[in-house]
């Protein structure tokens, strides 16, 4: 269980979060909007550790995650960037294995790396060097990176995952996450596609100048007149979902 | 270890040990031309073997350093003494050079005696100890070591401690300055300290261990902060390490030898083009090719005399290094960190 209770978080003194409570339950896939600076990147970074909250508390599994070394919460909880970094001259399969870094290299663990491959397309890239890849490519070996960190009901935390991939390659990117999701992990999504975040999510958490504005399930979240309010432009939920007036006009 | 990263240690270690051997067989040529080697006299041999293990040390010493610290800074142009180490240690020699001259009876000159660093060897080591803890101290933010804060204090640093020892060059009398510049061309002593040298194979050896053992981490380290913090390295404590240890390993370079800039820098970039980029296998493959440069630039420099003896090291490797390394750089693709083979 994640458990975010009362947390604010100042960068240098300027506000981008402020006492945000909301929790989320293992098995779900949970799809955090908002607009540009709404505080998504932010809360994500708490919720994987790698922020200390200026007041509030992050929990994971009933542990405060500040008490927790780098090592023990990569042990149940692995991070998807929103930019890739990578230094040195790695190729695709190498830079996959550093999601390993924390767990023993076994037979095991060694399969989960092929399989995570597999899983998202990169088995024939396996040997390229990863900064030839396209930036969508990049973006799911950092996928596959976290999928191999991940353990059975841990928490997956990823940064718009979806923002360099092609449709074919953001549905089975979708997939492998809702897989995630059914098999007992919590996964958190920060996207800015709402008609996906419609699709896949089980609760939509908005966030709106650092504040919660609402939490739930995506029919009760994601309504017309509250994504109007927030993103200052018309939309409309038809039986394909959401879609924004401008291209629902188009379509008619 | 692949079959890549073993022919490479191999290809390394073969390249060294014919150094060495080359080394420890060349006569040294006064006035005369071409190639002679030859078995030397037990004296002989011992200066030879004193010279091929101060420039082993320095040069092992120097390769891994520079390993670390572009691991550290994320930066393929780090070296030992882009963080100033090269300076500070310029600057601590200079001033006692300066001490000696301008306070040799009096209670300076006596202090300075009394506390063993009237003599620039130890000078240097103190002025590259002293620079490595004000970068250290400079180039932390919230807390932490900052790798951009970290280079430019460095180079600021660096600017700094240059203007500084030149005005001391500039006080010192006409006769004095020829010892102030030959210092800063390096040196491979023929009879290297033992005590020292033991200190530098120990901190080398510990650095080796160390560092090995932090291979997986330092790959890992290679992605942002906040991905290397998430697959559970402590970065925090990776870099007070990797400082530290770089810093220590090229002051005792420095202790050795003087300044020799240019070996930390190429080791590792020549280490990657046969290794790879997994730090794992470039921690041994860094210290041999830094011994191997250093050796086989001794070794010809045996062998070049222009009427004023032999060519200063620091001046060799530098314009053997130079050109090698601009090559090399025109014929692969840097990519940031590291060469993409």
């Amino acid at each position: 269980m994640l458990t975010i209770d009362a947390v604010s978080f100042h960068y240098r003194g300027v506000r981008a979060l402020e006492a945000v409570t909301v929790a989320g339950a293992p098995g779900k896939l949970i799809a955090l909007v908002g607009r540009n600076g709404s505080g998504k990147s932010t809360l994500l970074r708490l919720a994987a550790g790698l922020l200390s909250s200026t007041r509030g508390s992050v929990r994971w599994s009933g542990l405060d995650l500040r008490t927790l070394s780098p090592q023990q919460r990569a042990r149940s909880i692995s991070y998807v960037s929103q930019r890739p970094q990578l230094s040195i001259a790695l190729s695709v399969v190498e830079s996959i294995r550093l999601g390993l870094f924390s767990a023993q290299s076994d037979g095991l663990a060694r399969q989960r790396v092929t399989d995570s491959c597999v899983e998202l397309g990169l088995d024939g890239l396996a040997d390229r060097p990863f900064h030839e890849l396209s930036a969508g490519e990049q973006q799911r070996c950092l996928i596959a990176r976290a999928l191999v960190q991940h353990r059975s009901g841990g928490l997956l935390v990823l940064d718009e995952p979806f923002s360099n991939l092609d449709p074919a390659e953001a549905s089975r990117v979708a997939r492998v996450l809702r897989a995630r999701a059914l098999g007992g992990g919590l996964v958190l999504v920060a996207m800015h596609d709402l008609t996906l975040a419609d699709q896949i999510a089980d609760q939509v958490w908005l966030l709106e100048r650092g504040a919660l504005l609402a939490s739930g399930p995506p029919s009760q979240v994601l309504t017309t007149s509250r994504l109007c309010e927030v993103f200052s432009c018309e939309f409309a939920r038809g039986p394909h979902g959401i879609t924004l007036c401008a291209l629902a006009d188009r379509a008619r | 270890m692949s079959r890549r990263q073993f022919t490479g240690v191999l290809l390394l270690s073969s390249f060294l040990l014919a150094g060495v051997v080359f080394r420890l067989l060349i006569a040294r040529q006064v006035n005369a031309h071409g190639l002679r080697l030859e078995w030397p006299t037990t004296d002989i041999l011992q200066l030879r073997v004193g010279a091929v293990e101060s420039a082993l040390l320095a040069g092992g010493a120097l390769g891994l350093s520079g390993l670390l610290l572009q691991a550290l800074l994320r930066n393929p142009l780090a070296s030992p003494f882009l963080l100033g180490l090269s300076a500070g240690a310029g600057l601590g020699a200079t001033l006692v050079m300066l001490s000696a001259t301008a306070f040799n009876a009096g209670v300076v000159g006596w202090l300075f005696g009394a506390l063993g660093i009237a003599d620039g060897v130890v000078a240097g080591t103190l002025g590259s100890l002293v620079v490595l803890a004000v970068v250290y101290a400079l180039g932390r933010r919230d807390g932490r070591i900052d790798p951009l804060t970290l280079v430019l204090s460095g180079t600021v640093v660096s600017s700094i401690c240059g203007a500084l020892t030149l005005l001391a060059q500039s006080l010192l009398p006409p006769s004095s300055r020829g010892d102030s510049w030959m210092w800063f061309m390096g040196q491979i002593p023929e009879v290297p300290s033992p005590g020292l040298a033991l200190l530098t194979a120990m901190l080398l050896l510990g650095m080796v261990i160390v560092a090995w053992r932090s291979g997986r981490a330092l790959d890992a380290a290679s992605t942002s902060d906040d991905e290397a913090e998430s697959l559970g390295v402590s970065l925090k404590h990776l870099r007070v390490m990797l400082f530290v240890g770089a810093g220590a390993l090229a002051s005792a370079s420095v202790a050795l030898c003087g300044p020799l800039a240019f070996v930390g820098f190429v080791a590792p970039h020549m280490s990657r083009l046969v290794i790879g980029a997994q730090h794992r296998a470039l921690v041994p493959a860094s210290v041999v090719a830094g011994a191997a440069l250093l050796v086989w630039a001794d070794a010809i420099r045996q062998v070049i005399d222009f009427g004023a003896g032999r060519l200063p090291i620091g001046v060799l490797t530098a314009l053997i290094g130079g050109p090698v390394f601009l090559g090399v750089l025109r014929s692969r693709r840097l990519v940031p960190g590291g060469w993409s083979c």
